[in-house]
């Protein structure tokens, strides 16, 4: 669904993604994993199309998405969360979500400036699907309350609340359960599990929870300085031994800057 | 729920009260032609520092140049009811669409800048306009300025007053429609942030410039009341101490908030009419109110209003709340 | 040539406001729209230093700059301070906000007739190969080009110099070396002020003495700070020149009162083409 085509990403002399391919399949958990500063996060940035690669292709349902604007990612299909959410931090937790629903309104500035009926309707409507998708995040209760006061966990579901809201074919999750407490985890991971199966969505996951990555993922690929290490079932990551070298070599390096 | 049914309540009920006071203020004032104008640039300033505020407030654009906006309306009005001879019902909306096409040009360059440079381009503009005015006197009179052939639709001053007032209201009715909505809360998301904004699929040059666009639309409306109102425009009318008067109404009021807008102008509005013996005073008040403000009320006065508190003590309550629950979470 | 000259005249004041200019900017991150009522009424001391007690010109510009250091000081001492780390916007509206005060209570001190200013040095224009030049046009250039050679000494090679780029550079980090940023700051304000005295006594003769005289200044100066990109400090050096040569080819080519449209329509075009400004470094893509 999502194939990634020997991209390059480079900012200035450092090269953040190198060579980089991996396909995604449809209605698949596929789990990005690797140290920090691996790269990451910059894929999600290509496809959402903040960076342009300096080389490769980046196809969607066959569709090359460089040729796109930021703005236009999400009518292809595309949704996304941040790694450290971007709220729209004045507006309440509900008139975020309703602006996951932006492509979708009707913007006819006449109708909305004279408030007519049809704009109310479809007002009505968008609250009624921010309601189902505020009940499946279990969040109803501070649907007025304004994002900055929320703790960092449901800041980050409200950040997947909307993703959700606009219906995409493909969701990507950078990271969904950092700064999350246990329970909040594991009801994070049925979601996960259910955006698969009951909403047919496509997740490409990015997440440092280990045990989520092995509980969800239908498939792998381990980034280290950029470049694929490892790719396959969770299974065969957990045992292959470059990735462990990778994951040693930062615990080794933790220790050494300490 | 009772609360905001409550609060929904006293909203509608202040609503009500002023309008009657708005009826029956010509009586009041004993129809006083000084009042009543009085009264009239101060419903220009209120929806002028209302389409400011969807502006700076809601969109995060900064502005400071939009009396330059202002000068175009009214010079709009003057030129297309004195050389063209057009009548009162084409010449108002006429005026806000030539002053939403120079909106439309100065947005469109405009959205590519952020913060210090916008200020700047926009302070170019607003120092600009009065030039051309002075500058193409074939068109505007020049130095000596324009008068405006006044409107056969209106028997007297009076009605001519109530005409704006409800025009006033209307237009509060309108933009308040405005930022309610999806294109409102499209304006809040790119001030918020640019990059979430544009994940979710909010085009931020379309989006900038139709910001521009409506903010000098109703502007330029507010430029031609001024003009059927003074019944003369000249290149003096608006300058550029007039834009910072007009951000300083939004600040002081309240930013992305309407109330605010409105108390905001009639603040600034009415301080002339005491300080007006001195120039230099009521640039010192306002000046003094201003700095005062940011630096100890920079949410803007209507913060200071009871209905407002009222919620941000819930939210305080809600905060305590979910960190008890973080608590609990961890411990767990 | 003798329209380039009066332009690299008028260039210099627009310059030296600049620089105050992007001084504060560069450091502190306000864009102080004040800068030029604070300039004005620095001239308007030193005229009182100069006609109410009858001091010489220097004995004068100085008492003059050491006032606008003070002031500059208390500026940012007793409101600056406060909106350090305030949006950029509140900001803004607080240097307007002293924009207005400043320009009331000079108004309401020394009234708003304009008043002729004397110059630094009296005497004919000379001539100089096909241009003319008078003796106070000729020390307005070697005041700027000597005072900016006396502020990049300083930047470069004392410790409030250093103490100031670092600051500029990231605020934070400054503080964990032991940088005092506040009085950085403080400093900065003065230095912002001193230079734009400067400009200000300059343009007095040039214009007249009044309550007005640095609006336009100010706008000339905010447009060669942009054509530096905001953050150069030579940039706007260069930029004012740049300004004042262009506002001269245009006064004389096409207006002298479209000249402040035609800037503005260079600095739009500028901007349009590179959004940072010419001397403006990269823009940096914002990580998410
Ligand atoms: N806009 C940018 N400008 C310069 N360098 C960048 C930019 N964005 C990312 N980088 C660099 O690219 C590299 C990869 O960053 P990226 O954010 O993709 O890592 P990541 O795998 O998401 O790490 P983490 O697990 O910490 O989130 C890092 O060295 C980072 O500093
Ligand atoms: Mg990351």
């Amino acid at each position: 669904m999502l194939t990634f085509n020997d991209v390059t990403v480079q900012f200035g002399g450092l090269t953040a993604v190198d060579n980089l391919s991996f396909e995604v399949p449809e209605g698949s958990i596929y789990s990005i994993i690797g140290p920090n500063g691996a790269g990451k996060t910059t894929v999600f940035n290509c496809i959402s199309r903040f960076y342009t690669p300096a080389k490769g292709s980046i196809k969607f349902c066959g569709d090359e998405i460089t040729k796109y604007k930021p703005h236009q990612i999400i009518n292809i299909g595309i949704a996304r969360s941040f790694q450290n959410v971007e709220l729209f931090s004045k507006m309440t937790v509900l008139e975020n979500l309703l602006t996951g629903l932006h492509p979708k309104l009707r913007k006819n500035i006449f109708a909305i400036s004279l408030n007519l009926p049809t704009v109310k309707r479809s007002e009505e409507d968008s609250r009624k699907k921010a309601f189902e998708v505020m009940e499946l995040l279990k969040i109803t209760h501070l649907a007025d309350e304004q994002v900055s006061n929320l703790s960092f966990g449901f800041q980050k579901m409200v950040d997947i609340g909307r993703a959700i809201m606009a219906d995409p074919k493909l969701i990507l999750l950078d990271e969904p359960v950092a700064g999350m407490n246990p329970i909040e985890t594991e009801k994070i991971s049925q979601l996960i599990l259910n955006l698969k199966n009951e909403m047919n969505y496509t997740v490409l996951l990015i997440e440092h929870d280990m045990s989520l990555v092995m509980k969800v993922s239908d498939a792998v690929t381990v980034m280290n300085f950029g470049k694929k290490i490892s790719e396959g079932t969770p299974k065969d990551i957990q045992n292959d031994p470059v990735v462990i070298e990778a994951y040693l070599g930062e615990v080794n390096l933790h220790a050494e800057v300490k | 729920m009772i609360l905001m049914l409550k609060q929904l309540g006293n909203k509608r009920i202040a609503l009500g009260i002023l309008i009657v006071c708005m009826l029956f203020y010509p009586f009041s004032v004993g129809y006083s032609s000084y009042f009543l104008t009085l009264f009239v640039i101060t419903c220009i300033y209120v929806i002028t520092s209302l389409s400011l505020n969807l502006l700076v407030g809601y969109g995060g654009q900064i502005s400071v140049g939009q009396a330059g906006f202002l000068s175009v309306g009214s010079y709009s009005v003057a030129i297309l009811s004195t050389k063209l001879g057009l009548p009162f019902l084409v010449v108002l909306p006429l005026a806000g669409i030539i002053t939403a096409l120079i909106g439309l040009l100065i947005g469109l360059p405009a959205v590519r800048l952020k913060g210090h440079f916008l200020a700047v381009a926009t302070l170019g503009f607003g120092l600009s306009v009065p030039q051309i005015a002075l500058k193409w006197d074939k068109l505007t009179g020049g130095f000596s300025g324009l008068s405006v052939t006044p409107s056969s639709l209106f028997a007297s001053e009076t009605q001519l007053f109530y005409f704006f007032v409800f025009l006033t209201v209307l237009i509060i009715w309108l933009i308040n429609n405005i930022v309610k909505s999806s294109i409102g809360r499209a304006f809040i998301a790119i001030r918020d942030s640019e990059v979430a904004a544009q994940a979710i699929g909010i085009n931020l040059s379309f989006y900038k410039t139709t910001m521009f666009v409506i903010s000098s639309f109703f502007t330029g409306i507010a430029g031609g009341i001024y003009g059927y109102w003074v019944g003369f425009v000249s290149p003096n009318d608006f300058v550029i101490t007039n834009s910072f008067l007009i951000l300083a109404m939004i600040v002081v009021g309240g930013l992305a908030s309407i109330p605010g807008s409105i108390i905001g102008a009639l603040l600034f509005s009415i301080i002339p009419h005491f300080t007006d013996s001195y120039v230099g005073i009521t640039n010192i008040v306002i000046g003094v109110a201003v700095v005062l403000i940011i630096l100890f009320k920079p949410k803007g006065m209507v913060s200071m209003f009871n209905f407002k508190r009222n919620k941000s003590e819930k939210t305080k309550k809600n905060e305590l709340l979910l960190k008890e629950e973080g608590n609990r979470g961890v411990n767990i | 040539m003798q329209i380039l000259m009066s332009g690299l005249i008028f260039g210099c004041i627009y310059g030296l406001t600049a620089l105050g200019l992007v001084l504060i900017y560069k450091t502190t991150d306000i864009v102080n729209f004040a800068q030029g009522e604070m300039a004005m009424v620095t001239t308007f001391v030193s005229f009182v230093f100069l006609s109410n007690f009858g001091f010489g010109y220097i004995p004068s510009l100085l008492l003059a700059l050491i006032f606008a250091a003070i002031f500059g000081i208390a500026i940012h001492q007793i409101v600056m301070k406060r909106v350090q780390s305030a949006p950029p916007l509140n900001q803004i509206v607080v240097t307007l906000g002293l924009f207005m005060i400043l320009n009331g209570m000079a108004g309401l001190i020394w009234g708003h007739k304009p008043t002729s200013y004397p110059q630094a040095v009296k005497g004919d224009s000379i001539k100089l190969g096909s241009v003319f030049i008078t003796p106070n046009e000729l020390f307005i250039l070697c005041i700027t080009f000597f005072l900016m050679l006396i502020f990049f000494l300083l930047f470069r090679f004392t410790r409030v110099g250093l103490a100031m780029r670092a600051s500029a550079q990231d605020i934070k980090a400054s503080q964990l070396m032991g940088i005092k940023v506040t009085s950085v700051f403080t400093a900065t304000w003065a230095v912002g002020a001193i230079l734009g005295g400067v400009a200000g006594i300059m343009t007095a003769p040039i214009t007249f003495l009044d309550t007005q005289m640095m609006f336009e200044v100010l706008i000339m100066a905010f447009a060669a700070a942009v054509i530096g990109g905001f953050v150069s400090l030579p940039g706007a050096v260069i930029g004012g020149l740049f300004i004042g040569v262009f506002e001269n080819l245009i006064a004389f080519y096409i207006s002298p009162e479209m000249k402040l449209v035609y800037t503005f329509l260079l600095i739009i075009l500028v901007l349009y083409i590179r959004p940072q400004g010419i001397f403006g470094g990269k823009q940096t893509l914002k990580k998410v």
